[in-house]
């Protein structure tokens, strides 16, 4: 009998948190004399901020190490797992780690009856109208958190996790027991005890969120998943066909690689608010992906399948509550804001406004730095321009 | 596993949960190594994160030097071995190959210092998977080369290869290559050693006569003319044929203090006892071998798996006297050597030339795959012993070489 966790986190920032997570299940495995290993697989490399990873934890009860090793060790990724872990939501849009590999369904590799396992503040039906549909039963279950991000490569002690080993083990003890697991806390931190009270907790939280999702609910992936060429099929030299330059002005007008989007990278996207904008160009400049899309009126459209959320337009943008990063799951296509805003600039603002609301984040990008909690502003449509950004 | 009670008692200090990178560090550590030089390439980088911690956390007194380049970072370790400083370095692909000069001149010198090579592809095109290239560039130069395949036989291999290199009969620089991913980033349960078991195996550094220092006048490395290099080839030569015995030695005592932990040297057979059909190959392949070996000798199959460890020096009689038992070897490579004879990969190459004096030697036949990181399983090697199999009948004059794993 083979278990199989995958932890699925954003690159750099999260990197630590999931390696942590897949070691303590092997430790705690281990404890209970249960035979386990953990590893893990690149992703666009170095894990480039943000960018979908995973790390693995495969527990036995009667393989050898070797076998299992066998089984699991020698892979690149998993065929199938009994629970993934996504330890940031918005990874429910589907993950694109490298080139040629397509926007996969982050629930890809759960098998019939196993379990996508998501530290979220929303509800399972919330999260539903991302996540792909597939041809047999599974089960979905939350924890509640907030966004577990530290800072580049670094461990933000915010006890997601410990949550996320008690959830673990509230949906499959043969993988870990939720008394071995707060026994383990208990021990590598006797003065702590908020540690192991935080994993009892999410085992119990996840046992009351848990649902089973039927065959056919979810929504339709309509990314599609590359075939990649054999041996004899491509150019030679470790030469693959590049996007020739072109530029028109309007929605889409620059031409982009389509093999690599790279647009599951962000848990943010700007919104932009035309009607505010002064046409400086800031935003096509600075942006390092080149997302802005010159348009007839001086405007300039984004392309968000290639926006990596790196917050760059936001900052670079000297009019204030012009550009405002937003969580991508207040979104549910990537369809072109300024042909949203020509149509009709009034409800494309309104509409604006209403995803942007008041309450903002800026994950931090520096080492060290928490979750930054900032209060915006809202201006109406019409309403004057904010005061200048300070 | 640990299949016997160690004689010394209490050789193990604790247990820990380590990547293969992490485990060759706790070795560094346990090697009391005084100088480092560090210069970061994937999957070895790993290996100076967990060194600079081991540093830092006041575990290992040792000089820690970022160098700008592989190639300085290979020199300097060359020049702290020659002072008398146990020195520890390491790279992957390019990076490795980067300081290829530095990494020539050390075994010329008659360095021992340790490297860790977490295997990579060569770049182009920049891939971060395994092939044993990288550190198959140095198996002509004087070195010492072996690969292992669990984090515990990487923390071991760093003693075993310090008392190795260290020999005075030996003097060779020590290459300690390990798959890329496979077991440089894939944690496992590891078996800390004490430091005093340490003590009992691996004696403190001592370069004797060949120390570099104001008190002992020599000078290493001077510009020669014609009158002397063949002469040190002919040493080097001597000394990576005495290396063989030095290996055997280490192994006898490295069992002695920590229990039977190898059974043999060079390479570890597996269910080969009546085996007619057997595959061999380098590194974590071995364990879907094994696994595949396991499965059809629950169908009858009378199959077996060598796990080769030690590459330079090559095992040449032990390997032609275990191998001649066999009607079919299947030899596995996770390299490629383009153009070669037959087309074949290294390790084949120098498994056929070992079985060549052989009057009746088992049918050969060569399997290229796992390269760039591609994945080997349990699967794949039940088609290699298939075709192992078949070649004990078969002319595999025509497709020699099989490939296995590569979309076609
Ligand atoms: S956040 Fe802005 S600057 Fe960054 S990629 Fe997206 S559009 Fe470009
Ligand atoms: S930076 Fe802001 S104001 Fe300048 S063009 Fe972009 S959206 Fe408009």
């Amino acid at each position: 009998m083979i278990k199989r966790v995958e932890i699925n986190y954003r690159g750099i920032f999260q990197k630590n948190l999931g390696k942590k997570i897949g070691s303590d299940i092997v430790i705690i495995a281990s404890r209970m004399g249960r035979i386990g290993f953990s590893n893990g697989r690149y992703s666009d490399s170095p894990e480039r901020n943000g960018i979908p990873c995973k790390y693995f934890a495969f527990v036995s009860h009667d393989l050898s190490e070797e076998e299992l090793e066998a089984e699991c060790g020698a892979k690149l990724d998993i065929d199938q797992c009994d629970i993934s872990v996504v330890l940031d939501d918005t990874m429910l849009k589907g993950v694109e780690p490298w080139g040629w590999h397509g926007v996969r369904p982050i629930n890809e590799k759960v098998q019939p009856n196993g379990t996508l396992l998501v530290v979220t503040k929303r509800t399972p039906d919330e999260l539903l109208e991302f996540i792909a549909k597939k041809p047999y039963s599974w089960k979905l279950a939350t924890y509640s958190g907030d966004l577990s991000f530290g800072g580049l490569w670094v461990f933000r002690d915010d006890l997601t996790h410990e949550k996320t080993l008690g959830a673990v083990a509230g949906i499959d003890s043969d993988i870990i027991g939720i008394e071995a697991a707060e026994g383990y806390l208990r021990y590598k931190t006797p003065k702590e005890p908020a540690r192991a009270e935080a994993a009892r907790l999410a085992y119990e939280e996840v046992r009351k969120t848990v649902r089973t999702v039927k065959p056919g609910e979810g929504v339709e992936w309509k990314h599609e998943i590359p075939v990649l060429p054999k041996w004899f099929e491509f150019m030679e030299g470790a030469a693959v066909p590049a996007v020739k330059r072109e530029f028109s002005l309007g929605p889409k007008g620059q031409s982009r690689n389509e093999t690599f989007k790279r647009g599951t990278t962000k848990n943010q996207r700007p919104v932009v608010r035309f009607d505010l904008c002064t046409k400086c160009t800031l935003c096509w400049l600075e942006c390092p992906d080149q997302c802005f899309d010159q348009t007839d009126d001086g405007l300039y459209d984004i392309a968000y399948e290639y926006c990596t959320g790196c917050n760059k337009c936001a900052q670079a943008c000297p009019v204030k509550e012009c550009i405002v990063m937003v969580d991508e799951l207040q979104f549910t296509d990537d369809s072109s804001p300024w042909e949203a805003y020509k149509a009709n600039p009034e409800k494309y603002t309104e509409w604006a406004e209403d995803r942007k609301s008041t309450g903002r984040y800026i994950h931090p990008m520096v080492t060290g730095t928490g979750l930054e909690f900032l209060e915006g502003e809202l201006v109406p449509f019409g309403g004057k321009r904010a005061s200048p950004k300070k | 596993m640990i299949a016997e009670e160690p004689k010394t008692k209490n050789v193990y200090e604790r247990e820990d949960l380590l990547t293969g990178c992490q485990a060759v560090s706790q070795g560094v550590r346990l090697a009391d190594v005084d100088v480092i030089a560090a210069y970061p390439i994937r999957p070895y980088t790993e290996v100076m994160d967990a060194l600079s911690k081991i540093i830092a956390d006041g575990e290992l007194d040792a000089e820690y030097i970022i160098a700008d380049s592989e190639h300085s970072q290979f020199e300097i370790v060359k020049h702290a071995s020659s002072v008398n400083a146990r020195a520890f370095a390491g790279s992957s692909g390019t990076g490795w190959c980067y300081g290829f000069e530095a990494l020539v001149v050390t075994a010329t010198d008659r360095l021992p210092v340790l490297f860790l090579v977490g295997n990579r592809a060569l770049d182009d095109p920049g891939a971060f998977g395994v092939e044993h290239n990288d550190a198959m560039a140095v198996r002509d130069m004087g070195w010492l080369l072996a690969w292992v395949t669990t984090p515990q036989e990487a923390l071991e291999h760093v003693l075993i290869g310090y008392r190795i290199a260290e020999d005075k009969r030996v003097r060779m620089p020590m290459a300690l290559a390990m798959d890329g991913a496979f077991l440089t980033h894939s944690q496992h349960m590891v078996k800390i050693p004490t430091a005093e078991a340490v003590r009992q195996f691996l004696p403190p550094y001592d370069l004797g006569e060949g120390r570099l220092h104001p008190d002992n006048p020599i000078s290493i490395a001077p510009q020669v003319n014609e009158d002397w290099v063949m002469e040190l080839r002919r040493q080097n030569w001597d000394a990576a044929r005495r290396a063989r015995g030095v290996i055997k030695e280490a192994y006898r005592e490295f069992n002695a203090v920590f229990g039977e932990r190898y059974s043999s040297p060079f390479f570890t057979e597996f269910m080969t006892d009546d085996a007619d059909t057997v595959l061999i190959g380098l590194g974590t392949v071995c364990a879907p071998g094994r696994t595949a070996c396991k499965r059809l000798r629950e169908k009858g199959h009378k199959v077996g798996f060598v796990s080769l460890r030690w590459f330079r020096p090559f095992p040449t009689i032990e390997l032609r006297e275990s191998l001649k038992r066999f009607k079919a070897v299947g030899v596995i490579d996770r390299d490629f050597a383009h153009g070669s004879p037959d087309d074949g990969g290294i390790v084949m190459h120098e498994v056929r030339s070992a079985l060549y004096p052989l009057k009746n030697r088992p049918a050969i036949t060569n399997i290229i795959t796992g390269l760039g990181g591609r994945d080997v399983s349990i699967d794949d090697c039940i088609r290699m012993y298939e075709i192992a199999q078949k070649s004990k009948t078969e002319d595999k004059l025509d497709n020699f070489v099989t490939w296995i794993g590569v979309r076609e």
